[in-house]
């Protein structure tokens, strides 16, 4: 459908993908992204995928294109938080052990799913279900935000103890970093789930992350990001090669031109961000999910008009 | 012995004319590779031929026709059909379907329909609904319906995909011996061996064909790219993950806020 849209020079032929695309319609989706990432502090691979599955790239090459992109982005992010010492290296380590061995599961599973026929359906609904979710709540916790600032100034959230369940794990340990004596097994579950996600949705998972380190393993808000950030870059790197090797669905040449196109949107991102109020930020960020949510749950449930589709066996 | 033989060869060549008024086809390509490089999006192929062994007095345009075809490497497809299930679209079980061109273009110097009959093109496997494609032994015990549906399926998508195309006056007669065909090739055209195959009709009859080969690949960085992506598949990847950290790196440096 791409292919004889453009005309000249902007045209771009992606060597894995085998299609000829428009450049600057990429990079913008690329600056678009990275600038709502830099904007709202996440990493837009939740964005990116499906937006690069709109523009009729296959999902099975977006999904491994975006785990090479936001090794870019989250490496430049951990590297600000290193310079800060905003990371707690060994519950990033132990996070990065669970990640792996769940990216590697999700690459099994993901070649799987592919050889069935139905990787295109389960991306999309898995899609579905987490921007639901995240967006509702998003939407829902900032309304109230902005409903209680107007009557009160802000109250901070306390620091509780963890739930009960937790506590009574065995195998604890203590990460100084986080001040936390825990056991590492939701640390390891956690850091699993990501990278399961990381290789079948091609996201760095920062969106499940980040508020599961905070309201379940109680990790203090200051370090959350750097750690994540770190758990992230390692956890998709390993994806890339995986990916690479298993399925051969890494197109270099898209992932360079939505890393550069997101570096520089993340930027502006970042400084338009600082204007904003934090609840303000998140509700509209959460409209920007629930909207990319609708639209892949309205092509699950339309008829579509082929009903159709063919796919080469034992090809690329 | 030789003059044993002679009267046959005479004769031989004596009753050459006769099958030679009939013609004979002889194709060229414009240029024998098509080269993918970064900023392709399609292009044409143009075949010359000439007809052979007609008398150029007596031959008038018109009193030929042509069809050229160019077909990409053979693969195995699967056709999946959609069921909604739980009120979602779900991919069926699939129909594999072996020897499928995975490109097929079609140039004619006039409409398929009014060249021969669809009894005489059948053979030859010229025209979409000649292509030949097999159900492989996987999938024999599917009900014929269902295998029809699925067939059609897989050339109205490869058609809409841009990969079956079909340029009728895509054939042009310079006189009335020598032609040129222009074939349509979309930008995600399979790399590898191509056939362009001419078919020469007179009366609504098939006369002869003559193929040639075409050889698809992609420029030197593409190629390189896409070989190191399928053969060491490894190595890409750690590149990969190099390359996003150069350019993670870089980032952070020409942004830096201090």
């Amino acid at each position: 459908m791409c292919g004889h849209a453009g005309q000249g020079r902007l045209n771009l032929y992606l060597p894995i993908a085998e299609m000829s695309v428009n450049v600057l319609v990429l990079f913008s989706m690329g600056a678009g992204v990275g600038f709502l990432s830099g904007m709202f502090g996440v990493g837009g691979g939740f964005l990116m995928t499906p937006l690069l599955i709109f523009y009729n790239i296959p999902p099975a090459v977006a999904v491994a294109t975006e785990a090479n992109q936001i090794v870019a982005s989250s490496f430049s992010g951990a590297l600000a938080h290193f310079r800060r010492g905003t990371v707690d290296i060994k519950l990033g380590i132990f996070l990065l052990i669970g990640g792996i061995a769940g990216s590697a599961l999700g690459v099994v599973i993901f070649a799987q799913l592919r050889e069935a026929g139905q990787l295109d359906l389960i991306i999309s609904i898995l899609y579905v279900v987490f921007l639901g979710t995240i967006g509702t709540l998003m939407v829902v916790e900032s309304l109230n935000a902005i409903r209680k600032s107007r009557k009160q100034p802000e109250a901070a959230m306390p620091r509780t103890r963890h739930a009960g369940w937790i506590m009574r794990l065995p195998f604890k340990m203590r990460f100084r970093r986080s001040q936390l004596y825990i056991s590492v097994i939701p640390v390891l579950v956690l850091g699993a789930l990501v990278g399961i996600l990381a290789s079948i949705m091609g996201v760095g998972g920062g969106f499940i992350m980040v508020p599961a380190m905070i309201y379940i393993l109680r990790v203090p808000t200051n370090v959350v990001i750097g750690t994540s950030l770190f758990q992230i870059m390692f956890v998709t790197a390993f994806t890339t090669v995986a990916q690479s090797t298993a399925n051969q669905t890494v197109d270099v040449v898209l992932a360079l031109i939505l890393m550069v196109g997101g570096v520089i949107g993340a930027q502006f991102g970042a400084r338009a961000g600082a204007k904003l109020k934090g609840e303000q930020l998140r509700a509209l960020l959460g409209l920007i999910v629930l909207v990319v949510c609708a639209r892949l749950g309205y092509d699950l449930i339309a008829t579509p008009a082929e009903l159709f589709s063919i796919g080469s066996v034992g090809g690329h | 012995m030789v003059r044993a033989i002679l009267p046959f060869v005479f004769a031989a060549l004596v009753a050459l004319p006769t099958r030679a008024q009939q013609g004979d086809v002889q194709i060229g390509l414009a240029d024998d590779a098509i080269v993918i490089s970064s900023n392709f999006s399609g292009t044409d192929v143009v075949v010359f031929g000439s007809i052979e062994g007609v008398d150029r007095d007596v031959v008038r345009v018109g009193d030929y026709e042509l069809v050229v075809v160019l077909a990409g490497p053979r693969e195995e497809v699967t056709v999946r059909e959609k069921q909604r299930r739980a009120g979602v679209w779900v991919n069926g079980s699939g129909i594999r379907f072996a020897n499928v061109p995975s490109s097929y273009s079609i140039a004619s110097s006039a409409p398929l329909e009014t060249i021969a009959a669809p009894d005489v093109l059948e053979p030859l496997r010229v025209g979409f609904e000649n292509i030949d494609v097999q159900l492989t032994s996987f999938g024999q015990n599917v009900e014929q319906g269902r295998a029809a549906r699925s067939r059609e399926s897989l050339l109205r998508i490869k058609e809409r995909q841009g990969l079956y195309r079909a340029r009728e006056e895509g054939v042009e007669f310079l006189n009335p011996t020598l032609f040129r065909a222009r074939l349509d090739v979309s930008a995600n055209v399979p790399i590898g061996q191509h056939r362009a195959r001419a078919f020469l009709f007179r009366d609504h009859e098939f006369i002869a064909a003559r193929t040639v080969l075409l050889e698809v690949r992609k420029s030197g960085l593409e190629q390189a790219i896409y070989d190191l992506a399928h053969r060491q598949g490894l190595l890409y990847g750690f590149l990969a993950v190099l390359m996003a950290m150069a350019t993670g790196w870089l980032a952070s440096v020409i942004f830096r806020k201090d």
